[in-house]
């Protein structure tokens, strides 16, 4: 056999890839003559080592939330058909036995033909209705009311009935395919032209919001029993004003908590999908800025976090600056993570019991579970009109124990949220691991009904039981009666954090894929007090963290409780900032008639605008530390900006659009979409796209 | 029978379909996009991919797994950009509405920004050239799946391959005499021994 340069066989060889022992024989021959062949197939493996590296260092994308909440629920039916189908393949074994035994008794034919299991393609296209899928996630052709109804319905209530019809239709000997065929077309089906029923694009009319409102894929009956409901009474949002521009003679310094929390942003999406607009005192600015992760360096070494800021033109107002104050804690990687004592605190009240509560909550909790390890230890409590130990303290690696325990919960009863706590962190106390992560994590609706009912007596419990070490999560579930006010308290109170979730990807990104920030403090009592000069600063205002508001005193008072920073957290905080000698309508007060304001430093002419100072505590630390940082603008342009700048600069002004701030400026849904987009980046998870699909649907809601 | 009853137990147990969620929703959202050219239609098109693993047996694509489901994600893929284009010649431009199908920023960024120099000389050969070098080289798939995957001959793999690296050599050794007569550094691109 004769070999050139030209031949591809070469190439296969260098690869590996030539399996045909005489050609691989000839070409090793061929190599061993020519050093031309000799240096070709070194050329080629050096060029495929370098597209090895250089390809696998492209940035990876994956699915969004979304994405994923489809491939999950797909997954579930398939569970839940295979249960059903443990049993029905039995009779059908059975059945199929009897009658081969039968057929070959008739015929005395030897062969039996198996059930034809057909080409993935052919299954598809052998269902009469289905167009291709191509809809992207909110691109579903807008369906009418009647016929979304239908198809909801369809996928809630036909979904697995229809499956067995089909089951049983399909003829015993053939069962079980056939019923996961019809089972699993549905759900295609379903998920392809009616989506994630909240994401299809069709915005129903009032009554019907309000019905989807209260309980969505329940039974028809319900539907119009709720028809009736109003939509916010029973949620609980403290009322929220948006911080003052204040002049920096009378106020230089300003001083605020930071905080973790993203619950806002997840349950304005909740509002959002669900073709409403959030009522303004559910927006949290800063929870929905901080909802996403910004690409801020790393501290450095004996630094719990790295303080990272960058000003340019404010979006909605060309004429202020804008300020970003980026916190970014050290990463952890998931090998060193300390040791976990979790106490599961489950409110199983009967509130609970919607579909995306108690179910929810199981299922995130699962995702909790399968990350544990053997030397953790986990317990659970629940919490109804009594509360009980459900598990007690169990270690990670007897997870079928825990999981176990997880399914037999069920809602039922009045909620005394009081007791439990007591008991959850009794037991977290009693289990207390040194050094490792010590942590209540409280998963409730917030309606608490019974017991300790007033938000006051519960928040001091908490804070109470905080003094032991115990760091508390909430995870908030649920509509209708879900009680933010409440449960934010509690998480700032007891050295917490709070998210809402509201799909099993939400629950992932908490409980997976931020597990280290949900769940290990790196730092506690982390507060930011700015000083800003009066040569270079004419007043600012503070965007978002009304609530976190602290007196300037507070800041080196080490008993004022603050929020905390999880590993690898980033938190962001925003200022509008107005420039010296730019024209502002802050209020004047008198000149003072006993004392002289005060007379400029030397470093007020300097050129720095502010100093950021720091104070935050070790997680097991009492005193604290304090970093400090000078800040000069530098006069970057909006245009110069960094991605992560434009983003978080889109989601604040998303943010006071909703909330209708009365310092908007000039931002619209538009302007948004603009920033936005500029600002995506990488976005591996997929989180900056939601937003923009999030930001177009809010405004479609605002055109109506 | 055996053989029937042992798939039914399998089919309760969605951990392979998880596992394989995992393992390549990543490689094959890359490589979707490598299709469409659009991120957000890249995505659909590995949920939809996935949708369909979930009416799969382990049994019956016991091993194959990897080229099965690229295999069905390029199909999917190849379906959405022919629709696209279809689309697009009759629509004559965009709608207005948010429902428009323009792609995500991020798409071009992606395919501009952060490319090294081989990556973007990749992108100047033929598309079936280019898709066989990542699928051989991003994804590490053999000849035969790759075959399996684009329904193309294992000959005819192999030549798009051989192909497809000497003209990447070509353009790598061109740059590599350009760069040497400028200041910029020369990278070792050739290692003769």
């Amino acid at each position: 056999m004769t070999i050139d340069l030209e031949d591809p066989k070469l190439t296969a060889y260098a690869l590996g890839e030539l399996t045909d022992e005489t050609e691989r024989a000839s070409v090793e021959a061929l190599v061993s003559q020519s050093d031309d062949a000799r240096r070709l197939v070194e050329e080629i493996r050096s060029t495929a080592s370098l597209l090895r590296k250089e390809l696998a260092a492209e940035p990876s994308i994956e699915l969004t939330g979304i994405h994923r909440e489809r491939i999950d629920r797909s997954l579930e039916k398939r569970a839940r058909m295979g249960r059903f189908l443990s049993w029905t393949a039995a009779a059908a074994v059975v059945l199929f036995s009897v009658s081969i035994v039968w057929w070959w008794k008739l015929s005395h034919m030897p062969e039996v033909a198996e059930p034809e299991v057909a080409e993935p393609e052919a299954r598809v296209s052998s269902y009469p209705t289905p167009p291709p899928p191509a809809a992207p996630a909110f691109v579903a052709p807008a369906l009418t009311p009647g016929q979304k109804k239908g198809a909801v319905s369809g996928e809630t209530e036909g979904g697995v009935p229809g499956g067995v019809a089909g089951g049983m239709g399909g003829g015993v000997v053939g069962g079980a395919p056939a019923a996961i065929e019809s089972a699993t077309m549905q759900e295609l089906r379903s998920l392809g032209y009616i989506g994630y029923t909240a994401g299809a694009p069709s915005v129903p009319s009032p009554p019907e919001a309000y019905a989807r409102y209260g309980y969505e894929g329940r039974n028809t009956d319900s539907l119009d029993v709720q028809r009736v409901r109003p939509p916010f009474h029973t949620e609980g949002y403290d009322r929220i004003d948006d911080n003052p521009f204040l002049g920096v003679g009378q106020n230089p310094l300003s001083t605020f908590s930071i905080d973790v929390d993203t619950a806002s942003y997840a349950n304005v999406r909740r509002f959002v999908s669900q073709s409403m607009l959030p009522p303004k005192d559910a927006v949290r600015i800063e929870e929905m800025v901080n909802y996403f992760d910004y690409d801020y360096p790393a501290p450095p070494e004996g630094q719990p976090f790295s303080v990272n800021v960058e000003i340019a033109d404010a979006p909605w107002k060309p004429e202020h600056r804008l300020m970003r104050i980026g916190l970014k804690g050290t990463p952890l990687s998931l090998d060193d993570r300390p040791r976990l004592n979790l106490v599961f605190l489950l409110d199983v009240s009967g509130s609970m019991e919607p579909p995306d509560k108690l179910p929810l909550l199981k299922k995130a909790m699962r995702l909790l579970v399968d990350e544990l390890r053997e030397n953790d230890q986990v317990a659970i409590v629940v919490y109804a009109g009594a509360s009980g130990m459900v598990l007690p303290r169990t270690s990670g690696d007897q997870k079928g124990v825990i999981l176990d325990a997880l399914d037999r919960l069920q809602a039922g009863g009045s909620t005394n949220g009081g007791a439990g706590i007591q008991l959850a962190y009794d037991h977290a106390v009693a289990h207390f691991i040194p050094g490792g992560t010590n942590r209540v994590v409280l998963a409730t609706d917030g309606d608490f009904n019974v017991g300790v009912t007033s938000q006051g007596e519960l928040t001091r419990l908490i804070e109470e039981r905080a003094a032991s070490g115990v760091f508390l999560s909430v995870l908030g579930f649920g509509m209708g009666n879900y009680k933010d006010s409440t449960l934010e308290k509690l998480a700032d109170r007891g050295n917490g954090n709070y998210a809402y979730i509201d799909s099993l990807s939400e629950a992932r990104k908490v409980l997976v894929r931020e597990m280290g920030s949900t769940l290990v403090t790196i730092a506690k009592d982390v507060k930011i007090q700015i000083e800003f000069n009066p040569a270079e600063v004419e007043s600012y205002r503070l965007i978002g963290y009304e609530n976190r508001v602290l007196r300037a005193e507070d800041f080196n008072d080490d008993e004022k409780d603050a929020g905390e920073i999880g590993a690898g957290h980033t938190v962001t905080a925003l200022y509008e900032i107005v420039p010296a000698g730019v024209p502002t309508d802050t209020p004047s007060v008198d000149p003072l008639k006993y004392q002289q304001s005060l007379a400029a430093t030397q470093t007020a002419s300097t050129g720095e605008i502010l100093t950021v100072k720091l104070r935050y505590k070790e997680p097991d630390g009492e005193t604290s530390k304090l970093l400090e940082r000078p800040v000069r603008d530098e006069e970057k342009t909006y245009a110069s900006a960094t991605q992560d700048f434009k983003f978080a600069a889109a989601v604040a002004s998303f943010g006071m659009i909703l909330r209708d701030s009365p310092h908007k400026g000039n931002a619209t849904f538009d302007g948004v979409l603009e920033l936005a987009r500029e600002g995506v980046g990488a976005d591996r998870h997929g989180y900056r796209a939601e937003f923009l699909e999030l930001a177009r649907r809010a405004k479609s809601l605002r055109e109506q | 029978m055996n053989h029937r009853g042992r798939k039914t137990v399998h089919m309760s147990d969605a951990s392979w379909i998880r596992s394989a969620l995992e393992r390549f929703e990543a490689p094959l959202t890359r490589y979707a996009f490598g299709i469409t050219g659009d991120l957000e239609r890249a995505r659909d098109v590995v949920q939809d991919t996935f949708l369909r693993l979930c009416s799969e047996s382990p049994a019956r694509l016991d091993g194959r797994v990897a080229p099965w489901l690229f295999k069905v994600c390029r199909n999917r893929a190849l379906d959405v950009r022919k629709k696209e284009a279809r689309t697009l010649s009759l629509e004559d431009g965009r709608s207005e509405s948010w429902e428009s199908l323009d792609p995500l920023p991020s798409a071009e960024l992606e395919a501009k920004e952060g490319m090294t120099r081989v990556v973007a000389l990749l992108t100047t050969l033929p598309e079936n050239q280019r898709e066989v070098i990542r699928l051989k080289f991003q994804n590490e798939l053999s000849y035969r799946e790759i075959s399996e995957i684009t329904g193309l001959s294992t000959s005819n793999v192999g030549f798009l391959l051989h192909r497809g690296l000497r003209s990447l050599r070509e353009l790598l050794q061109r740059d590599s005499r350009e760069s040497s007569e400028s200041v910029r550094p020369v990278r070792p691109l050739r290692s003769v021994p």
